[in-house]
């Protein structure tokens, strides 16, 4: 008995856990612009005057209201870092793992602080540079899925 | 009036991938009992249990309700602490609290993953905010990919320097039989050779999925003199969140904002009368996910100028033998059970300023340390921990 | 001799279902803003300088579908370049931490904030998962059947009548027609809760809670802030927890051992040797209405298996001699979570004499208490004074 090992059990449980989640007042609207008007609008913080971004209630830095001086954002930037996966991830939210085809950037978004993590359209590795210009490549139709979901990814301009 | 609290026993488990021997609550248990073994007490002898897990990651709600009787909770006060990657260290720090104000004497606080039973890159994706980051499954692993390339760029460390913090990282986990990984890492090119994760990370960058626990006692002045006479005194412990960084989210890419790091070093120097930490304090055990971010660390904590962390590498200062060490145990690099890590870092602190760390104790002689927890959009919780008020 | 902690401003939303047009973080600026303009506090700035150092946030994960909810409201409650930490129970034991931190001395004010969307989860999916993993969940066991279990056994043992446990619902959704932030107040007799849909047996519909989305925010100060602050401020004169063994078939559900020993510590550092007689009104988590009943007797408001006779006797009614759950209880649609300190804010009001209509006249001594798992697994008590 002692030289048999030891058979473990294992219990498996998957049960899906459905949540309904409010995107809120600040981000409700920018998703909205997103599926009506291909249009990237955030709320520039009545405080410190910085884009806050997400859109949100209340500027975290300044700990106050952020006010509703709703500015256009613009969908064109510059590569500053970009990265790309070589396994596959879970991911929780769709359920399902995901294998990354896409290369990620982080994107200085002009004239705004912020600064984006997005798709890049460009799956060639060897084509990437910092330093690139990219811009936003809207889904034509059944926008309305949040940021991820109606920007497919930045493609490559000549700028 | 604040009274005077000191860690009288640690234990935790033998830090590995899988753990099919054992269900959640055996996990803790092995910790919980080497650690008041350790401080030579009873169960009955304690008077409350902090226990601390982020639940979304083995899918168990309420995780310290389940395991009450393996925790030693049942019929005692205690509490749940979940804030993220620091939970580990909260749960001394609100322990430290309570002792303090004399509402205990006698803490018992206790921190664990069992990686196997779910996916800690799933949960740490869900960490975003539903709303906004639903279907970016990226986890802590593509921050500490943006995280490496801001170091590179705004120190110019090379990846042979990520590396030989890597190779450090390993020759300390291979002297210390609690860590999960011992690779037995003879040079650089190893890790350079090693397996791309998400660039420019590789495999042996990052830190792996352990399943551990990490129990540690407390206990006031009055009681400490009845139980050891090896205290070590918990001088002082301080978290600090911030929002994040616009440009990332361990990294400031644009080099413009502030990091909770250099706060929370900042405070609890100032508060603690410390003008030049390097002299002032020995060594530090840190929470480094990946071996970049630990060059960052050093200078965060201000133990050498911005942007030279990798000079220290260079020179072999943080190494067990060198000037300074810094995780002598191996790190989070070579043991990750999430929630415990942090309650690890303090317990090898523990460890080193008693003197018993084994073969992996360091050559100065350690009388001051400092433990360090990360979470969240970089967040930190640091310790304070000396042989002598 | 140590430094009091008291209690300088609270707020709770009205609670609703279907809070949608809010996320977490707006749904809790709702109760921050007011607490921070009520008492001129302000947060810190960017070098930690200002009032608020700490904050102690109360959420769970599993509810917000989040993994670590604080982040959510992070930047709501001042969270940046200061200190917090997330306690995972209901939020009576989120007030007790933040006591801690100021009794230490390590902290001087702290602001408290709790908050769950009930709406925007499955309560059923969601509380198996407390269960242990490999003995009881694919038993699809939740708090609710949990609850019946216990309702059960306490009937049995102690002989406590359906209608007894009606009173409850019937005692306290009235008083909730005098509380404005109540979310189901209703005028009913016992016959009402009785008819009601029979959902796990014995609890009736009416026995139950609604489904509720809220949050509520409290400050607390030392001593001789509190006083500078709010010239009401209200002492947490005693305060503990306790945990119960987790496997319903290891306990009599019958008993509340945890409650018992977590009530006779507070009571003990309040210096309260005769609670029926020296506690004013008492705020009990009633999540289902036999609850109110049981835990009274844990309690120790009234002898085991008691409580019945004294709601026969009207004895917990507003005007009666120990008003209980004035506010309506967690029964007139209190959110988990957010339960606990629902309990504290009625206190408060109650102790400040700011109850209106449900006024007790000269309460100076109150008992909140808060549960949390399955049959009240873990358990927290809290005594304040106004005095």
């Amino acid at each position: 008995m002692a030289d048999e090992p030891q058979e473990y059990i294992k219990v498996t449980y998957t049960k899906p856990r459905p949540y309904r989640w409010a995107a809120g007042e600040y981000l409700s609207r920018l998703y909205q612009e997103c599926r009506d008007n291909k249009k990237l609008m955030t709320v520039r913080c009545q405080h410190c005057k910085q884009h806050v971004w997400p859109p949100a209630k209340v500027c975290g830095r300044c700990k106050k209201l952020s006010g509703n001086d709703w500015v256009e954002v613009s969908d064109k930037g510059t590569v500053v870092q970009f990265t790309y996966t070589n396994f596959p991830m879970f991911d929780p939210h769709a359920g399902r793992y995901i294998t990354e085809e896409y290369p990620f950037a982080t994107i200085d978004i002009d004239d705004s602080e912020i600064y984006w993590v997005a798709r890049l359209e460009e799956k060639d590795k060897s084509k990437l540079k910092t330093g690139m210009r990219v811009q936003a490549v809207w889904r034509e139709e059944d926008r309305g899925g949040g940021l991820d979901h109606d920007i497919l990814y930045f493609r490559t301009i000549e700028e | 009036m604040a009274r005077r609290v000191a860690i009288v026993g640690v234990g935790q488990t033998y830090h590995k991938s899988h753990r099919p021997d054992v269900s959640q609550m055996e996990l803790v248990n092995e910790a919980v009992r080497p650690a008041l073994a350790d401080a030579q007490l009873r169960m009955k002898d304690i008077d409350a249990v902090y226990v601390g897990n982020m639940e979304t990651f083995e899918g168990i709600y309420l995780p310290d309700h389940s395991m009450v009787d393996f925790s030693g909770a049942y019929m005692k006060p205690g509490f749940k602490i979940a804030s993220g990657g620091t939970t580990g260290a909260s749960i001394l720090e609100e322990a430290f609290h309570a002792v303090s104000a004399g509402i205990f004497d006698k803490v018992l606080v206790a921190a664990f993953e069992k990686q196997d039973s779910g996916d800690s890159t799933g949960a740490i994706t869900a960490a975003t905010t539903p709303a906004w980051g639903k279907g970016q499954a990226r986890g802590a692993i593509h921050e500490f990919a943006k995280q490496a390339l801001s170091y590179i760029k705004h120190s110019g460390a090379t990846e042979e320097h990520a590396a030989m913090v890597r190779v450090k990282a390993d020759k300390g986990a291979c002297r210390n039989p609690y860590s999960h990984l011992k690779l037995g890492l003879k040079s650089v090119d190893e890790i350079l050779s090693s397996e791309p994760l998400e660039y420019p990370l590789r495999l042996f960058d990052f830190c792996p999925q352990s399943c551990g626990a990490c129990a540690i006692i407390i206990a006031t002045e009055e009681e400490v003199r009845k139980i050891t006479n090896k205290p070590v005194w918990i001088a002082d412990t301080i978290c600090v969140h911030q929002e994040i960084f616009r440009a990332g989210a361990f990294c400031d890419f644009t080099d413009k904002e502030r990091y909770s790091q250099e706060i929370a070093a900042e405070r609890i120097y100032k508060r603690n009368g410390i003008t030049n930490p390097y002299k002032e304090i020995d060594m530090a055990e840190v929470y480094e996910p990946s071996d970049w971010e630990e060059m960052l660390i050093y200078e965060l904590f201000g133990l050498c100028p911005r942007n030279e962390g990798w000079k220290l590498v260079e020179k072999g200062i943080t190494e067990i033998e060198g000037e300074w060490p810094v995780n002598p145990s191996g790190g989070v690099l070579s043991s990750n059970p999430i929630g415990a890590t942090p309650t690890v870092r303090i317990a090898e602190c523990v460890l080193q300023i008693r003197g018993e760390a084994g073969e992996h104790q360091c050559t100065k002689d350690i009388k001051t340390a400092f433990a360090t927890a990360l979470g969240g959009p970089n967040w930190t919780s640091m310790i304070l921990l000396k042989r002598s008020l | 001799m140590a430094d009091r902690v008291g209690i300088v401003a609270v707020a709770q939303t009205k609670f609703q279902p279907n809070r949608d047009e809010v996320n977490a973080g707006e749904l809790v600026w709702e109760t921050i803003e007011p607490v921070m303009k009520e008492t001129g506090l302000n947060f810190t700035d960017d070098d930690g300088n200002g009032d608020i150092e700490s904050i102690v946030t109360c959420s769970q994960d599993f509810w917000d579908g989040m993994t670590i909810s604080s982040m959510g409201v992070m930047s709501f409650v001042g969270g940046h370049h200061a200190t917090e930490d997330k306690i995972a129970e209901d939020s009576l034991n989120a007030l007790f931490a933040a006591y801690a931190q100021i009794l230490s001395g390590h902290f001087d004010m702290v602001l408290v904030s709790t908050h769950t969307k009930e709406s925007m989860g499955d309560r059923s999916i969601i509380e198996t998962a407390a269960m242990d993993p490999v003995m009881m969940r694919s038993l699809g066991l939740d708090f609710f059947i949990a609850g019946a279990l216990q309702a059960r056994r306490y009937m049995e043992k102690y002989g406590v009548t359906a209608e007894q446990i009606a009173k409850v619902a019937v005692k306290n959704r009235g008083n909730g027609m005098k509380n404005p932030v109540a979310q189901e107040p209703m005028n009913i007799t016992v016959e009402d809760v009785l008819k009601s849909k029979m959902l796990v047996d014995p609890i009736h519909q009416l026995d139950t809670k609604p489904v509720s989305d809220g949050s509520i925010a409290m400050i607390l100060a030392r001593e001789d802030k509190a006083r500078k602050i709010t010239d009401k401020p209200i002492w947490i004169t005693g305060v503990s927890n306790c945990y119960e063994t987790h496997y319903l078939g290891d306990r009599d559900l019958a008993e509340c051992d945890a409650l018992v020993a977590a009530a006779r510590r507070a009571y003990k550092m309040a210096g309260i040797t005769l609670p029926a007689k020296e506690i004013d009104i008492a705020e009990i988590a009633d999540e289902y209405s036999y609850q109110e009943l049981l835990w009274m007797e844990g309690l120790g408001l009234c002898g085991r298996g008691e409580a019945g006779r004294l709601i026969d006797a009207g004895v917990t009614q507003i005007g009666g001699k120990l008003p209980v759950n004035t506010s309506g209880g967690m029964l007139c649609g209190n959110p988990t979570v957010v339960a606990g300190m629902a309990r504290v804010a009625e206190s408060v009001l109650q102790l400040r004499g700011e109850a209106g209509e449900r006024q007790v006249p000269g309460a100076s001594v109150a008992l909140a208490h808060g549960a949390t798992g399955a049959a009240g697994q873990h358990q927290c008590v809290m005594t304040l004074s106004n005095k």
